[in-house]
């Protein structure tokens, strides 16, 4: 553990920054909206704005990425092949605890299976990332609950807490070591654990009372879901209200479906494009023959609550797919964010 | 920074993204949370605007029909053709095809080169047979002809009046504000013959017969005054012809209007004491794609009017506009003059030229029309089937690659700036109208968009204190009017103490249409999902594709809902061809029996193939009326 003075920080993106794509949380210019973007001037970042809208899913799987590009000779009935772009390095800094374990699930998706996605392994394989951990938590969050933060235990190279004066610097991997030692950095006091994990339970106590003091607020609602206990009138009743626009599926650090489309660009070859997608979409899940087995909107919706919630999905994670941000209910048109849908689920047990 | 904010280009919600520019093109988008419309949310249209930004489908040169066919030309033999081709008519003979999607500076330049250069009052929307409708009723009513209410009030309202349409599909971020409005304790009711997810959303739905909603209205305008639960000190303070409309509903019949719509008299009076009761009451209806009919549009703002509703805080009567600038070219005078759809139609047409901006959702219907005329010029950004039709096309730059503003339902202009340097040989409309302005001897001095906004505050009174300077400022965008005692807009429509509004009058006569014994059904047609479904924009999208590709997938053939009462005593099954017969024209579709429509009644979506002259084109005239214009069929197995 080291200390960063706060003046240091500057030079610690510029570090960053060289040789890198520099990721990071912003204010917007123009119509000031915290987001999580690649930044070209390293002072336009901000550990201190609020929760990103958008997660950091968007720097490693974008909306939209050209994964592969070919061109068919006619002539000489030979295909040529090739990656479509290189994967350039990055460097995601400001990366809330949330968000770092968003990265995770990914990975266990994308890497972590039989098929390795090569694309995302090149984003992966080229990535630094410093944390940080949430010294309060925002009106959205309940990572408490979902054994996401606000402390980031693993998975970063870097993590940062603010400790008022300066920050803690811990190291998670030797790229993070390296950096430490890069920047001349002093190794922390003796008490430096302690002072952190008194942040941490600072933070913890100013989360919502319903969130903190009852850990088993999701954790029921998971039992619910897995053993198919859920009435089929409250999927009904959150299924009337989707507006099936994608949204939750999109923002979420952990949903990872994709949609493939092969693009003639007018130049000659094909382009074969990756776009997010969400199983809640009803052309998601249709098959030949115009068979699909989740048609009726309450299938399709609660199809993605099983695969955040479920015990059989977080196996595949190795943890709940929900890590807790609040994305998903505040850019939910009809109201019915993930938070809302645990409420609605256990008010069948609880009765409120 | 990577991402711009822009506003949404698709229905007349007027979200704001941000749209994510990655090597010199369109890489993403994403809602912007401090936007003050859509606060974060967009639609499944909107989530996906990139994809059709970024779309290869493009028109990237001018093209000039030579011999019947389409070959490339430089711009300046394009104008030139386009220029003598025009030159040869009179101005009664030409016609201009504005967009509803374009902006308001493209919008503009093109209704000054139809009436200042070509003399020509024919300029038409085409897909604004519903704004019209409720603008020249509110117009005549006193108030402005848009919205007099804001979005930003539907979560304090007390009570919420969805008349027809479904505003989840149509404009999904109204009708959000709407749901959270409900959840919040606001008392919605919709009012529509179809159980649609907005009617499904609302805290009440009152699903009268189709064809009845201007009956509906009427019986409650009568409760509301036979029981005196109109505001009698507002109406005379600040109206003018309560008399009249008084006894233009006295006509309807509460007793038999059970029978007539298919509501109960005691359902239709408790929909009047929440409308009464609530101090700040709104009403929406869809007017752009769908719309309503004046006089039902006109019951609707009457209604409100001796309610006390209108121009009071947190009050309104709001249409709203489906596509994103019908407003914006409407307040430029595109919605004004002799409309095209009324001069296409007739036989033979009195139009030999047609210019057409960024046009396809009409080419179903009028393409042999549109055939016969002598010379018609295309502009547009994307390919699309109206080339093969033109004699000449002209490549626009797309919404990204051009400065301008944008006019959504609630009067809010914003100014949308340029994200990427146009395709080569692009140019922005307004640009162009300006070269054919300038060959034919008018200099309109226009180098900039900002220069045609200039143009635009001077000729516009309700624009007259609007400036790009000040639309930058302002993210958002600002509420018209906007002038010199109004310079930072007006959200809502409000009464001056001295200010008076008028009773629209409407065609008298309530009741049921009486149903032929041959034809009992009565047949509703959707020209929302018509539109969203099949537009050549949506096609160019991947996931809007396959979600709207999903029910035209189902029924490639065209379909026709049925009750489940009616499908079993027609013997009719689900996904089964049938056939629809009217008076006039009959066509083969597939059944969908569903619930979602009354007994009695029968809805057609979208058409397709040979629905379109078959049955679409020959009722056409009826249809345009408004979304609850009826086609009295009879349903045969087939």
């Amino acid at each position: 553990m080291f200390i960063l003075p706060k003046t240091e920080l500057p030079r610690l993106l510029e570090s960053l920054g060289s040789g890198r794509d520099l990721y990071g949380p912003i204010y917007h210019e123009v119509s000031g909206d915290a987001l999580f973007e690649k930044v070209e001037d390293p002072k336009a970042v901000r550990f201190d704005a609020p929760i990103p809208y958008n997660s950091p899913k968007s720097a490693i799987f974008p909306h939209f990425e050209a994964i592969l590009r070919y061109a068919y000779d006619r002539a000489a009935k030979t295909i040529e092949m090739a990656r479509a772009d290189l994967v350039r390095p990055k460097a995601l800094v400001g990366v809330r605890a949330c968000d770092l374990t968003g990265l995770r699930c990914l990975d266990r998706f994308f890497l972590g299976q039989e098929f390795v996605d090569e694309v995302y392994r090149d984003h992966r394989r080229k990535m630094f990332v410093v944390a940080q951990t949430c010294i309060a938590p925002f009106p959205q969050c309940f990572c408490v609950c979902t054994d996401s933060g606000p402390y980031p235990a693993e998975g970063y190279d870097v993590n940062l807490t603010d400790l008022g004066d300066h920050y803690l610097f811990e190291a998670g991997s030797e790229q993070g070591t390296a950096l430490a030692s890069e920047l001349g950095l002093k190794p922390a006091g003796a008490d430096a654990a302690k002072r952190r994990d008194a942040a941490v339970d600072g933070s913890i106590a100013k989360f919502d009372p319903a969130a903190r003091d009852d850990k088993a607020w999701i954790s029921r609602a998971v039992n619910r879901l897995t053993t198919g206990f859920v009435k089929n009138e409250t999927w009904e009743y959150i299924g009337g209200q989707c507006f099936e626009c994608g949204a939750c599926a999109y923002v979420c650090p952990t949903c990872s479906c994709f949609n493939i489309e092969d693009i003639n660009t007018a130049s000659g070859p094909t382009e074969r494009l990756r776009t997010w997608d969400s199983c809640s979409f009803e052309g998601y899940s249709r098959m030949a023959g115009e068979h699909n087995p989740r048609r009726p909107i309450e299938d399709r919706r609660n199809k993605r609550f099983f695969c955040r919630l479920s015990y059989s999905q977080s196996k595949k994670y190795l943890r709940p797919g929900c890590v807790g941000c609040g994305r998903c209910a505040r850019v939910c048109p009809g109201d019915i964010g993930l938070p809302n849908v645990v409420t609605y689920i256990r008010r069948e047990t609880t009765g409120r | 920074m990577s991402n711009y904010t822009g506003v949404c280009n698709y229905c007349g919600t007027g979200c704001g993204h941000l749209l994510k520019v990655d090597r010199g093109a369109i890489a993403g988008v994403f809602p912007s949370p401090e936007h003050p419309v859509g606060k974060g949310r967009l639609c499944v249209r909107g989530w996906h605007i990139h994809e059709l930004l970024n779309s290869q489908d493009r028109i990237v040169k001018p093209l000039v029909r030579n011999n019947g066919v389409l070959r490339e030309a430089g711009w300046d033999e394009a104008l030139a053709a386009v220029e003598a081709g025009l030159g040869r008519f009179s101005g009664q003979e030409l016609g201009f095809w504005a967009s509803p999607r374009s902006s308001n500076e493209d919008t503009y330049s093109l209704v000054r080169l139809a009436r200042s250069v070509f003399r020509s009052p024919n300029v038409g929307l085409l897909s604004d047979a519903g704004h019209r409708a409720a603008a020249r009723v509110l117009r005549e009513g006193g108030a402005w002809p848009a919205m007099t209410g804001t979005l930003a009030d539907i979560r304090s309202a007390g009570f919420i009046l969805v008349v027809g349409t479904d505003l989840t599909k149509q404009n999904p971020i109204v009708a959000s504000e709407i749901h959270f409005a409900a959840r919040g304790g606001t008392d919605v009711l919709a009012l529509n013959s179809r159980t649609t997810q907005m009617a499904r959303l609302a805290k009440t739905h009152l699903r009268p017969k189709p064809g009845m909603l201007k009956t509906v209205l009427a019986a409650m305008a009568k409760i509301l005054i036979d029981e005196s639960r109109h505001d009698a000190d507002f109406v005379a303070r600040h109206t003018e012809g309560f008399d009249g409309f008084r006894e233009a509903v006295s006509g309807v019949r509460l007793d038999d209007i059970e029978n007539a719509t298919g509501l109960t008299l005691e359902a239709v009076r408790d929909a009047v004491r929440r409308l009464a009761a609530a101090p700040r009451a709104m009403a929406f209806f869809a007017a752009g794609v769908s719309g309503l009919d004046g006089d039902t549009a006109a019951l609707v703002f009457d209604l409100f009017l001796a309610a006390g509703k209108i121009g009071r805080d947190g009050c309104g009567v709001n249409p709203v506009t489906g596509i994103s600038n019908i407003l914006g070219a409407s307040d430029m005078g595109a919605s004004s003059g002799r409309s095209i759809d009324e001069l296409l139609p007739s036989s033979p047409s009195p139009l030999k030229a047609l210019v057409v901006v960024d046009h396809d959702e009409e080419i179903n219907l009028a393409a042999d029309r549109i055939r016969a005329i002598e010379f018609v010029v295309y502009l547009g950004s994307y390919a699309n089937p109206f080339t093969d039709l033109a004699h000449v096309v002209l490549p626009t730059a797309s919404y990204g690659e051009t400065d301008g503003t944008y006019t959504n339902t609630e009067r809010r202009i914003q100014l949308n700036r340029r994200k990427l340097e146009p395709r080569p040989e692009a140019r922005p409309g307004w640009r162009i109208f300006a070269d054919i302005a300038a060959r034919r001897g008018q200099d309109w001095g226009y180098l900039s968009s900002g220069d045609v906004f200039a143009d635009i505050a001077r000729t516009v009174p309700s624009y007259a204190a609007l400036t790009y300077d000040k639309l930058e400022k302002a993210f958002g965008g600002l509420q018209w009017p906007c002038d010199a005692s109004r310079p930072q807009g007006t959200p809502r429509f409000l009464i001056g103490n001295a200010e008076r509004l008028r009773f629209v009058p409407f065609e008298a006569g309530f009741g049921e249409p009486a149903p032929a014994a041959e034809y009992p059904i009565s047949l509703v047609v959707g020209k929302s999902y018509y539109y969203w479904h099949q537009n050549n924009i949506m096609k160019k999208t991947f996931i809007p594709r396959r979600e709207y590709n999903a029910l035209l997938l189902l029924y490639p053939q065209g379909l026709v809902e049925v009750h489940p009462d009616d499908a079993a005593r027609l013997g009719i099954r689900d996904k089964r061809p049938v056939r629809v017969v009217s008076a006039r024209a009959s066509m083969d579709v597939a059944a969908r029996v569903t619930e979602d429509v009354r007994p009695g009644m029968a809805y057609v979506p979208y058409f397709v193939g040979p629905m379109v002259p078959g049955f679409l084109q020959v009722h056409a005239a009826l249809v345009e009326r408004g979304e609850d214009a009826v086609i009295p069929v009879r349903i045969e197995k087939v």
